[in-house]
């Protein structure tokens, strides 16, 4: 093993990786940290809205795609009736309503990374540094607008469940 | 992590165990090694280490140089937050319910021995971002003929992000680096943001041009915990989300870099005019008096 070869091995032992870290918001533990959540939190309620979206794909392709591969023998619009039937199941609209939650904290979350990221608001003006060293970003107006969007997604995620189950 | 300045006054757990979690480079063996530690007030957790070095295991390597937070040498993994040892009390990570305290090598660094990491990787990605002041001028910048501009203001923009100790918390915090071992990092892009806000800089050109690429800027989240682990209140995350902005700007065409003027060079001996000894004087000093009786003050010869 050369030396380049053994510090790569060396490195990869102690780097968490992409699924642990974009899952996990606690394998680092910080305090004063809920941005970590959010990061989380978005991700993979990105992948929830990735997987429905491929599955919407096959879903409203169904009556061609079933033409050449048919579900329980039936193709074409038939296959697409099938299909409504089955998403009408309790499991699926619980599916839905996980859905519904991913698209409102996805959408909220972004409309505030692109204020922050794009346009450089609510984030904290460089200060005198002095102790106890607190970072002036983890107190500008983007950790109120984090809050802000918790409680609004939370809210209107309770209220979906009134239109999806109701 | 801001500093938790009450913990210094309270009372440690008289023995605590400490978990060690350690690598030995030669036989690629790693393990965790328990070891008892009697405390005191006041004790921080490099002191526990070195007690445990001193006195218990001889084998056991730990990085550290100044024990006061300014070098940046003993960042460790204490209870999974990266931290710095000399600034962390005993009291602040163990309770008298709980005196287990957990200690790691910095995670997203190669690990040389037991505690120890290897940094070339964190110094390569700052070095590469060209981290020094660059003058079109550089006649001027070689043979300097006097001071560059800059109010407090100015001064201010710049002091925060000056402040970094490179003791790599931030980097070993960071959810981006864990993914992907070509991220610049937040220290590297911090120190961007630094030298792009500094009215003496020009060359905010060549800077935008690295770390506008697939490794640059735009990979972060802003999951922040860089800004949440840092000892000294640097603040990478806010510092990245600026240098975006920044560059979202310049791409856009609607940049203006602040510029700096060379101030002029002070005048020579022979052109400064002495005030007339009035102005000089405090008030009540009797000059004619001083003439009769003058106080002869003897200097030490050169």
């Amino acid at each position: 093993m050369s030396d380049d070869e053994k510090f790569r091995s060396l490195e990869m032992e102690n780097r968490q990786g992409f699924w642990k870290a974009s899952l996990n918001p606690w394998l680092i533990r910080a305090k004063n940290n809920p941005e970590r959540v959010a990061f989380v939190l978005h991700r993979v309620t990105g992948f929830i809205i990735i997987a429905f979206l491929l599955a919407h794909i096959l879903e409203t392709d169904s009556p061609v795609w079933s033409q050449y591969a048919p579900i329980n023998g039936l193709s074409g619009w038939a296959a697409w009736t099938y299909i409504m039937g089955i998403e009408s199941a309790w499991w699926a609209r619980l599916g839905e309503w996980i859905v519904a939650g991913a698209v409102l904290f996805h959408a909220l979350n972004g409309f505030r990374l692109l204020l922050t990221e794009f346009f450089g608001l609510g984030i904290g003006k460089p200060v005198e540094p002095k102790p106890p060293y607190e970072a002036p970003t983890l107190n500008a107006p983007q950790r109120t607008w984090l809050y802000i969007e918790f409680v609004v997604a939370l809210v209107l995620w309770a209220f979906s469940a009134f239109l999806i189950f109701g | 992590m801001a500093l938790d300045i009450e913990a210094a006054t309270k009372l440690p757990p008289k023995v605590i165990t400490v978990r060690v979690r350690r690598y030995n480079p030669e036989t690629k063996k790693i393990w965790w090694q328990e070891y008892k530690v009697e405390t005191h007030k006041g004790m921080t957790m490099l002191d526990v280490l070195l007690d445990i070095k001193e006195n218990t295991d001889h084998t056991l390597a730990v990085r550290y140089s100044c024990r006061m937070g300014l070098c940046g040498s003993c960042g460790v993994n204490i209870n999974g937050t990266p931290m710095l040892a000399c600034q962390t009390q005993v009291s602040q990570v163990t309770s008298n319910a709980r005196p287990v305290v957990t200690v790691e090598p910095l995670p997203n660094f190669p690990v040389v021995k037991d505690l120890m990491t290897e940094f070339s990787d964190f110094f390569n990605k700052h070095r590469s971002v060209k981290p020094y002041l660059i003058r079109k001028d550089t006649e001027e910048q070689e043979n300097p003929k006097g001071h560059l501009k800059m109010n407090p203001e100015e001064f201010i923009d710049i002091l925060q992000f000056s402040n970094c100790i490179f003791c790599g918390l931030c980097y070993s915090s960071c959810p981006v680096v864990a993914a992907d071992p070509e991220y610049l990092g937040p220290q590297a892009l911090m120190y961007t943001f630094r030298f792009i806000n500094d009215v003496r800089d020009e060359g905010h050109k060549e800077r935008f041009a690295i770390v506008d690429s697939e490794h640059g800027c735009h990979r972060c989240h802003f999951a922040a915990t860089c800004s949440a682990v840092c000892p000294k209140a640097v603040d990478p995350a806010g510092a990245i989300q600026g240098l975006r902005s920044k560059l979202f700007k310049y791409r856009l065409g609607f940049f203006k870099k602040k510029s700096s003027e060379v101030l002029s060079a002070p005048p020579e001996k022979g052109e400064r005019v002495p005030l007339p000894p009035e102005a000089t004087t405090l008030p009540g000093v009797d000059l004619k008096q001083f003439e009769k009786e003058p106080v002869v003050i003897k200097l030490p010869k050169e």
